[in-house]
């Protein structure tokens, strides 16, 4: 065992330089002044004041957040049922339905936005079918629904996959258990299927959520100048301002307030977990 | 006591994949009986339960339940529960919300599930467990779960579908009595599924032997395990011996060539019959006092008794010369080729349909790279056999054009006939290397197939007859020469068990009742 051990010791070296390195750095940034050198730090919570004080600021923070809770929402309402449809077909379709879902990731998901841009853009495919419905000029590019449009299609997978990795693994006997028991398809679903289905909906929350809140490519290309999110925020304070300080503390409390909330779901988990238990 | 008919199977049909799982089951079920399907993997015991839960629906037939029709019926309206082969207890759920599942569903009031969760618990022996998760019990406890799951929904039926097969024997043993006493208890009746012969015994009023979708026989475990309907149910039911004999008239029944009293009448005059006698009701006595006699083969000691295989009939024997020879191979001019064959007899019938394939087995030849010891194939044989007896000369070739040359000796080889035990044997002289008898790894079979030895019976040249191989040289050590090689059938061997011990090799005497005969029609099964 020991030597088996020792084998991990150049991952953790490398986890150390490339992960936890890094993080620390941001993390001194976030407290210190411009122009440090490496002997001499003026430590100052500046820049959190700054950002907390600010209302502009704060209104970036609530619209990203909210952002993602709706692109998480509609993930989840997109997602559970395709999953569910999905894991009820048989073996090969269920095969190849996966795999339709699976590869659109395999191309990179700027592309994958850009070509969104032509589709959603004055003259574009969206827009003519709109006309021909009838349903007059329709603005879509540049606006919130555009860039709920493009979260909800890039993250759209991974809440399927989860949810359906969860609902194949449940045994069918349980099903022909609850029926026998005399539930029918709706109680049985409800009794059964979605309880023992949660914890892939919690993964695929998750896997959702974060990549939703800290987006920037999407509101950027998507949303045009209109739609400012958290993480254009930080893109702008790195790359345009050059306030890498600032930039660092707002990547620090958006990190917090992850962090936060994942404890959340995952105390949420465990008590609904206990709560069965308790019963 | 007049009992009520609760379940009929009508002429059920059921097929997957074109393949017929169900041929027409008809089958009457009553109230409060614990009626066990018995049969095989494979024979529709499991499909008949399932159609009965509805979870699959018949082809054809019709299931009638307490007086209803129910094919068309979905399983949750149905008035019976399951227990299911792996349990399919809800692992998200405990002990008591696993039980309480029908109840809620039916939307009973929390003070009735309480009290019908609590006496369930108790019914099973799990009281205290309530709070408990369903996955941290063992399998025996997951297993009563799942029956006071079932059983808490007051059904009129309850199915089991190999619920022990999970278990170990000493579990599976204390749930036998279990699962009589829980039935018994509730007074409902069970339909058990199981392929466990000992299992069904000690539980049922009623077994329903199956076979390939098909009811062999339907009674109490007395009458199927004393009064079996045919060879099939008689052994897959204990222990017995199956003799194929002739019912010359009512009360006589003739096999191996002795007339006996039996029991039994209501036989076409001379029908062929099966005889099945259980190895507990035969007795060993001298020779001069049995009914038939015997050599004993052998005899294992069973703890309560003594298995004994008695041979009351010798086999059928034929004895060959094997010609052991000098190493024959060819090289290769470039030595980089070697092959061998040996000559060889074959009956001037089978001249006929002999293909490249039987003479290089026959003639055991071979071809192989002396540098890797790597075998390459024989890529072409020529001879000119004609169906006549003589000497032909046989030629083998390598890829590489390596040649060489034996001989076939066609001969009108007899065969020996053995009328009483309706078989036949044949071999023939052979001619082998040392190198190739040691260097055999499956000598028995491989004797087998250099001798071409062959056994079948007599009524059917079809039906092959296993045989059996002795000879008395130490493959090791084997050096050139002429040594006799024995191929016989087994004769009939019966089984006994007994308390009394006997020697290996002795003569004895067998007897038995003419109640302990019991004649069964010849029934043919298609596979």
């Amino acid at each position: 065992m020991k030597k088996f051990s020792q084998l991990a010791l150049p991952y953790i070296i490398w986890a150390v330089l490339m992960l936890v390195l890094p993080m620390l750095l941001i993390a001194l940034y976030s407290f210190t002044n411009q122009g440090n050198t490496i002997i001499s730090f003026s430590f100052t919570l500046e820049h959190y004041g700054k950002f907390f004080t600010d209302k502009d600021f704060l209104l970036v923070l609530s619209r990203s957040l909210m952002i993602a809770v709706k692109t998480t929402l509609l993930c989840l309402m997109i997602g559970y049922p395709a999953a569910y449809v999905i894991s009820r077909t048989g073996e090969k379709i269920q095969n190849f339905l996966i795999l339709m879902i699976t590869v659109p990731t395999w191309i990179n998901m700027l592309v994958r936005t850009y070509a969104w841009i032509g589709l959603l853009s004055e003259g574009g495919l969206v827009q003519k079918i709109c006309l021909w419905l009838g349903l007059g000029e329709v603005e879509f590019l540049y606006t919130e629904g555009a860039v709920l449009l493009g979260m909800v299609y890039n993250f759209v997978p991974f809440m399927i996959l989860q949810i359906h990795s969860a609902l194949c693994k449940m045994d069918g006997s349980l099903l022909e258990a609850a029926a026998d028991l005399g539930a029918n398809e709706v109680e049985a679903f409800k009794q059964v299927t979605l309880p023992l289905s949660l914890p892939g909906v919690i993964n695929g929350i998750t896997l959702v959520f974060l990549p939703a809140v800290s987006s920037f490519f999407i509101p950027k290309l998507l949303g045009g100048g209109q739609f400012f999110l958290i993480g254009n925020l930080i893109e702008n304070q790195f790359i345009t301002a050059g306030e890498w300080n600032f930039g660092s503390a707002i990547s620090m409390i958006m990190a917090v307030i992850m962090m936060l909330l994942m404890m959340l779901v995952k105390k949420a988990e465990s008590r609904n977990q206990a709560q069965e238990e308790e019963k | 006591m007049e009992k009520k008919k609760l379940i009929e199977f009508r002429n059920i049909v059921k097929n997957f994949d074109g393949q017929f799982v169900l041929k027409g089951v008809n089958l009457d079920i009553y109230e409060n009986e614990f009626v066990t399907l018995l049969g095989p993997s494979g024979c529709g015991k499991t499909t008949l339960l399932r159609i009965l839960g509805g979870f699959l629906e018949a082809d054809e037939g019709h299931v009638v339940f307490d007086g209803q029709e129910i094919s068309k019926i979905p399983p949750y309206e149905r008035e019976l529960n399951t227990v299911f082969q792996k349990y399919a207890l809800f692992p998200h759920l405990s002990v008591f919300e696993n039980i309480a599942f029908g109840l809620k569903i039916k939307k009973m009031s929390k003070d009735v599930i309480e009290q019908k969760v609590m006496k369930m618990l108790k019914l099973i022996g799990l009281e205290g467990y309530e709070n408990k998760n369903v996955t941290t019990l063992s399998g025996g406890q997951q297993q009563r779960v799942a029956i006071a799951r079932a059983l808490v929904n007051e059904p009129k039926v309850l199915l089991l579908d190999e619920p022990l097969a999970a278990l170990d024997l000493k579990l599976r043993k204390e749930m036998q009595y279990e699962l009589k006493r829980i039935q018994q208890e509730v007074g409902i009746t069970f339909i058990f599924v199981t392929h466990d012969q000992e299992e069904a015994l000690t539980m049922s009023d009623k077994i329903v032997v199956m076979r390939s979708g098909e009811i062999q026989q339907v009674g109490t475990p007395e009458e199927i395990y004393n009064e079996p309907a045919n060879r099939y149910v008689a052994g897959f039911i204990g222990e017995s011996n199956i003799i194929p004999a002739v019912m010359v008239e009512d009360y006589k029944v003739r096999f191996d060539d002795i007339t006996f009293d039996c029991v039994d009448f209501g036989f076409k005059e001379n029908e062929s019959v099966d005889v099945v006698i259980r190895p507990e009701d035969i007795d060993i006595v001298s020779k001069e006092q049995g009914k038939i006699t015997g050599e004993v083969l052998s005899v294992l000691f069973k703890g309560v008794h003594y298995e004994i295989m008695v041979e009351t009939v010798p086999g059928t024997t034929v004895s060959v010369n094997m010609h052991v020879i000098r190493n024959t191979d060819v090289t290769s001019a470039d030595g980089k080729e070697k092959i061998s064959a040996n000559d060889f007899y074959v009956d001037i019938e089978d001249v006929d349909t002999l293909d490249d394939k039987e003479i290089i087995a026959l003639s055991n030849a071979q071809a192989w790279n002396p540098a890797t010891d790597e075998y390459t194939s024989v890529a072409r044989i020529e001879h000119q056999l004609e169906p006549q007896v003589g000497t032909y000369p046989v030629a083998f070739f390598t890829a590489g054009g390596t040649k060489i040359e034996k001989r076939i000796f066609v001969v009108n080889q007899p065969f020996v006939k053995n009328e009483k035990a309706n078989e036949a044997v044949m071999a023939f002289n052979f001619f082998i290397t040392v190198d190739e008898i040691r260097e055999s790894h499956a000598l028995d079979t491989d004797l087998k197939t250099w001798a071409n030895a062959q056994g079948w019976k007599l009524s059917d040249e079809n039906t092959s007859v296993e045989l059996f191989v002795d000879y008395d040289f130490e493959a090791g050590e084997i050096k050139e020469g002429v040594y006799k090689v024995t191929f016989s059938t087994t004769g009939r061997e019966l089984k006994i068990h007994t308390t009394d011990a006997a020697k290996e090799g002795e003569e004895v005497g067998l007897t038995f009742f003419a109640e302990d005969i019991h004649v069964m029609s010849k029934v043919v099964f298609e596979e």
